[in-house]
């Protein structure tokens, strides 16, 4: 992928005055909700100390709505917050929580999965054109131009209006068609590549609103089943397992892929066991919770050609 | 009475999933109706077909095998009700996300033996023997496993170049 030619092409494209509609309705929205005590907690975004980057942040006080925020900065999913990892925020009572297109369909997800219910939450839903690729940088995120979820749909509010946007090409799609023209040996040459820099920081388990689980069968070491140094075999098996695990359940945020420090295009095997998924059982991320995944039903007639 | 023993350059090394309840007693009966096979393949025992985790194949292949066969009860003979439908959508999946990081799929092989296919066991055994013969061992996820951290190596240029750069 030639960096310089997409850094110069969409360097700053998103105008964070296009936003202010939508952080004007999202501090109205807490304010009100915080003071009638609807909710306890409003799980949204505060401005970093560096100018043009953004931090996370819990508001409980009404006085305090005015710190909340939405810019292209606005990277992270705060779905992150709600999984059982961060087990006392929810426990706190109802909260109300904003949410991008993707942090939307993460929410879904999770409540499809009995995670979360819908009546502890009010949805500040965005309507996002895009994010920056990550704090600090200027480029529209890879996941923002292909976005199918602009404005998040079954959301209690939708703050603000997507603002209009030019083309952006598909850089995701594109590489991923890449990968798929080249032959088996040339793929797996790519991502013995990528892999190799992994350092088994395990940021993308982390950062990721659907491994929630208790323990990781990836730490698990009687028997061990990855193994955990940070070593070639190790890191593949890992990142098999991994995008094997979100199959059907990835809510494409693309989180892992912005929290990796070594820069592995993870998102790309998230896309592409979705883009399987979706082709082989019609199954696809979306706004509405479904009680069950691609990979945790069946149907009798399911495709079968490769068994013997 | 039995087939002249051929001598191979190559004799792969093929690890089995089967489930308990109908690929094992499948391939019992191939044993106990004397029908002959590649002794190529070391079978492992499962509860169902359901039970078989794809962990388990990427760590057979990175412990040495060139071959892997998974087999279980035809769909709607499960023990299980339905564990060789979820194992079904699981490994069709799996193979797609195998693909995509560059698998030769041609040593993965899935298949439904009956406990009463004693025969369907010996061919499909056979002819996956036979074809991961013809393609060598894999050397992949081995070769994977021999190399160590990164590169290893702690001098290259572009280290230089930062270690240079720093004030």
């Amino acid at each position: 992928m030639n960096e310089t030619a997409q850094k110069s092409e969409t360097s700053d494209v998103i105008d964070p005055a296009a936003y202010a509609s939508a952080t004007a309705a999202i501090r109205a929205e807490a304010k009100r909700l915080l003071a009638e005590g609807l909710v306890t907690a409003v799980i949204g975004y505060k401005a970093g100390r560096r100018s043009g980057t953004a931090l996370p942040t819990i508001v409980t006080d009404p006085a305090r709505a005015e710190d909340l925020i939405f810019t292209p900065a606005c990277v992270n999913n705060l779905a992150l917050y709600l999984t059982k990892a961060k087990k006392d925020v929810a426990k706190k009572g109802k909260v109300a929580i904003v949410a991008k297109g993707c942090d939307m369909r993460a929410l879904a997800g999770l409540m499809g999965e009995s995670q979360l219910k819908r009546e502890d939450l009010f949805i500040i839903g965005v309507a996002c054109a895009g994010v920056h690729a990550g704090n600090g940088e200027r480029s529209v995120a890879r996941k923002c131009r292909e976005c199918a979820v602009h404005t998040p749909a079954g959301a209690d509010l939708v703050a603000g209006t997507v603002p209009v946007m030019p083309e952006l090409t598909p850089v995701e799609g594109q590489e991923l068609a890449r990968l798929e023209a080249m032959t088996a040996g040339e793929r797996w040459a790519f991502w013995k590549e990528q892999f190799s820099r992994c350092v088994k920081c395990y940021a993308c388990r982390s950062i990721c609103p659907f491994c929630y689980c208790e323990q990781c069968l990836c730490d698990r070491n009687r028997p061990q089943a990855v193994e955990s140094a940070p070593r070639p075999a190790g890191n593949m098996a890992w990142h098999i397992v991994r995008a094997m695990h979100l199959a059907g359940r990835c809510a494409g945020c693309a989180e892992c892929e912005r929290a990796c420090p070594m820069d592995i295009p993870l998102n790309l095997l998230n896309r592409k066991m979705a883009n399987e998924l979706k082709e082989l059982y019609g199954h696809e991320a979306g706004l509405e919770a479904k009680e069950k995944g691609p990979l945790a039903e069946y149907r009798e007639d399911d495709d079968q050609s490769f068994i013997k | 009475m039995h087939a002249e023993k051929v001598n191979h350059d190559f004799e792969p090394k093929l690890v089995a999933f089967v489930c308990t309840w109908c690929t094992y007693a499948g391939a019992d009966l191939a044993g106990t109706s004397r029908m002959q096979y590649p002794a190529n393949v070391r079978v492992l025992k499962f509860p169902c077909t359901g039970r078989i985790d794809p962990v388990f194949i990427l760590r057979a292949f990175q412990k040495g095998a060139d071959g892997v066969l998974v087999s279980g009860c035809h769909p709607g003979d499960c023990h299980y009700m339905a564990g060789n439908f979820h194992a079904r959508r699981r490994f069709a999946a799996f193979r797609k996300l195998l693909e995509f990081v560059g698998v030769d799929l041609d040593r993965l092989q899935f298949s439904w033996v009956s406990a009463a296919e004693g025969g369907k066991w010996v061919e499909v055994v056979t002819e996956l023997t036979e074809r991961v013969r013809k393609m060598g061992p894999m050397a992949e996820f081995k070769d994977l496993e021999l190399e160590e951290c990164w590169s290893g190596k702690l001098d290259t240029p572009e280290l230089e170049e930062a270690y240079k750069a720093i004030p």
